[in-house]
């Protein structure tokens, strides 16, 4: 009973000398002063500042509590409820605070105060239970402000991505303005997995039975998904001139709505409208071993004369392909999953391998615009590999001589490898 | 109009999820945020859809008494049980729902997952035959690399001889070499070429050439 008087007696006092703070603006003995808040260099996001102050050689005593640590607190300068930061042990000068989210752009003002706790043994079982140690209200040192972190506005770490980002893009882009009207005499490598798009329609139009698209496990915000897409795009427009049925089981309902348009669209420019059928473009699960159960399932009924397997898959990559085989269709896969593609390599007729599901759309359409932007991509892999081939050189000329030209040679290998 | 306000769309979009790549800003970090939750909140409506298409399918093969229609009968109650348990019981731990995902649902998974030992076994047994000179290689690697990562298969096979010492010290070494530099120089130049046609194909999307993912054909003319 005594303990709790002498705690509420120190509480009165703390309210007390919190009410004296505010109209004076002055930190009392035995609380932390010289609040000095700055930007933190090292902290890019522009919402954390490092607080530094003196901390009291003995904290202010008040009857019944105990100094547990330092607490610094902050508020928006034009007008804001006192936030809590970080706890820091008695004898800390500095500590960095976070969460001062720039946005509108507000000023902030930090102060740092003697957190208490109740005393005696009741105190001290409640903080070694995990209780909250502190007791409002906190007493506010003098504060430090207005004051606001200030954000970095780019990484220079990514300054070589940048450049070379920047580099493939002007490349491709002048190759397509440079050959766009002469695209149809540049070379483009046969890809036997696109090769043999036709003759797996044309079995699958010959034998009465549909074709299966799978494209991928990734959602439609996956590059690889979209390229999958537009494989799909020509590929249907060539089953609907056949009529030719082709299934396309999803496992995302943004990528089933995509499709669908996708196909829509496909039919209709093939002059086969009414042939279109959105029941065949359906949401199975969005379960990766549900939707591999299936489109197995599929498969193994409607033994389909072909199946498409495009897009990034994970380890349902060689189930798919191998119930696939087993139902005698020809099948024809082409990934990004470096992973994966043993998987395909060995259980599918064709694989495209990494990039050529990229140039799939270009290959199978042959549009000027696209095999010009095809080409300038081949360029920029070149430009790549000589790079490449520069920076071995380099690297072993810096490792066995010395001097000025071993040292532009390091910071070339430097600059790529940071 | 129909076609260009989501070219432009995706122009800006493309633009900006490139630009907030380099900035590290806050403020370009909780734009990104909202971006992202923009999308999680299309991706729930889109849920909707999938729903209408799940149900639309099966309902219409029971109806029409298409073949093998009783499975769809065995989906839908299965679809309907999950909606009821899970809206009128809760999905906490411990709930109806968390014990059907558990014991129906995990085990399920868990059955089409150890099908892929299954498969991986007679995908094997039609690679590893030594056809060619390619197919002869990928099989000797195929073999120094098992029997270099299961420990002591050396000493099993060969006993303690000299020759099987000598494998079983040096085995795991070659393994290693294989995995660390023929296996990862390949997969490096197929990442490159995925680096690489990931930013053409990024940037044939954002500029309008390829638009028939939008349902308006290709830029660059009609389909051969």
């Amino acid at each position: 009973m005594n303990t709790l008087r002498l705690q509420a007696i120190g509480l009165c006092m703390l309210l007390a000398a919190s009410v004296c703070v505010a109209q004076t603006g002055v930190a009392p003995a035995g609380m932390p002063s010289g609040v000095q808040a700055e930007d933190d260099p090292e902290e890019p996001r522009g919402t954390q500042a490092i607080v530094t102050w003196q901390a009291p050689e003995e904290p202010m005593p008040l009857p019944g509590l105990v100094a547990v640590g330092q607490r610094v607190i902050f508020r928006r300068v034009d007008g804001g409820e006192w936030q809590l930061g970080p706890l820091v042990p008695l004898d800390a000068t500095s500590t960095p605070v976070g969460d001062l989210k720039p946005w509108p752009w507000p000023k902030w003002e930090i102060a740092v105060s003697v957190e208490y706790g109740p005393g005696g043994a009741l105190g001290e079982m409640a903080r070694e239970a995990g209780w909250p140690a502190g007791v409002d209200p906190i007493l506010p040192s003098a504060t430090v402000g207005p004051v606001r972190p200030v954000g970095a506005w780019y990484k220079s770490e990514y300054t070589n991505i940048l450049a070379l980002a920047v580099l493939i893009c002007l490349i491709v882009i002048a190759t397509i303005y440079a050959i766009r009207g002469r695209a149809e005499q540049v070379y483009i490598r046969p890809i036997a997995g696109l090769e043999a798009v036709n003759d797996a329609i044309g079995r699958a139009t010959e034998m009465g039975k549909p074709i299966v698209y799978v494209s991928g496990l990734s959602g439609i915000g996956d590059i690889s998904t979209i390229a999958s897409m537009l494989i799909l795009g020509h590929l249907s427009r060539r089953s609907a001139a056949y009529e030719t049925e082709i299934l396309v089981p999803c496992n995302d309902p943004l990528v089933m709505a995509t499709e669908r348009e996708i196909v829509r669209q496909a039919y209709t420019e093939a002059g086969k409208p009414d042939a279109y059928s959105p029941d065949n473009i359906f949401f199975v699960t969005d379960s990766q071993f549900g939707y591999v159960a299936a489109v197995d399932g599929i498969m193994v009924r409607e033994k389909p004369a072909a199946a498409f397997y495009m897009g990034y898959f994970y380890a349902e990559a060689l189930i798919l392909a191998e119930t696939g085989n087993q139902t005698g269709a020809i099948q024809i896969a082409g990934t990004d999953a470096d992973t994966q593609l043993p998987f395909f390599i060995t259980a599918c007729d064709y694989t495209l391998m990494g990039e050529e599901l990229y140039a799939a759309s270009a290959y199978l359409s042959r549009q000027p615009l696209l095999v010009a932007q095809l080409r300038g991509q081949d360029i920029a892999k070149s430009i790549i590999a000589a790079v490449m081939v520069a920076g071995v050189l380099a690297a072993t000329y810096a490792a066995i001589v010395t001097g000025a030209a071993a040292d532009v040679a390091r910071a070339f290998v430097e600059w790529f490898a940071a | 109009m129909k076609l260009q306000v989501p070219l432009l769309i995706t122009f800006l979009a493309g633009v900006f999820m490139a630009v907030q790549f380099f900035v590290p800003h806050e403020l370009g970090q909780t734009a990104f945020g909202e971006l992202l939750n923009w999308g999680r909140i299309v991706a729930a409506f889109a849920l909707v859809l999938g729903i209408q298409s799940l149900l639309r399918t099966h309902v219409e093969k029971i109806r029409r008494r298409r073949r093998d229609w009783p499975y769809s009968t065995v989906a839908i109650a299965s679809f309907v049980m999950m909606v009821v348990i899970g809206i009128g019981f809760g999905s906490d731990r411990g709930s109806g729902f968390d014990w059907v995902f558990t014991h129906v649902q995990v085990p399920l998974d868990a059955t089409m997952f150890s099908l892929l030992a299954f498969f991986i076994a007679s995908a094997a047994f039609r690679t590893f035959r030594a056809r060619s000179t390619e197919a002869t290689l990928l099989l000797v690697a195929a073999v120094v690399v098992m029997l270099g990562r299961v420990p002591g298969s050396l000493i099993v096979v060969f006993g303690h001889s000299g020759a099987g010492e000598w494998l079983h010290t040096n085995m795991p070494d070659v393994s290693e070499w294989i995995m660390n530099f023929p296996s990862v120089a390949g997969k490096r130049g197929i990442i490159f070429g995925v680096a690489l046609g990931s930013i053409a194909t990024a940037l044939r999307i954002m500029l309008g050439i390829e638009r028939s993912h939008l349902g308006g054909g290709s830029g660059g003319g009609g389909d051969e």
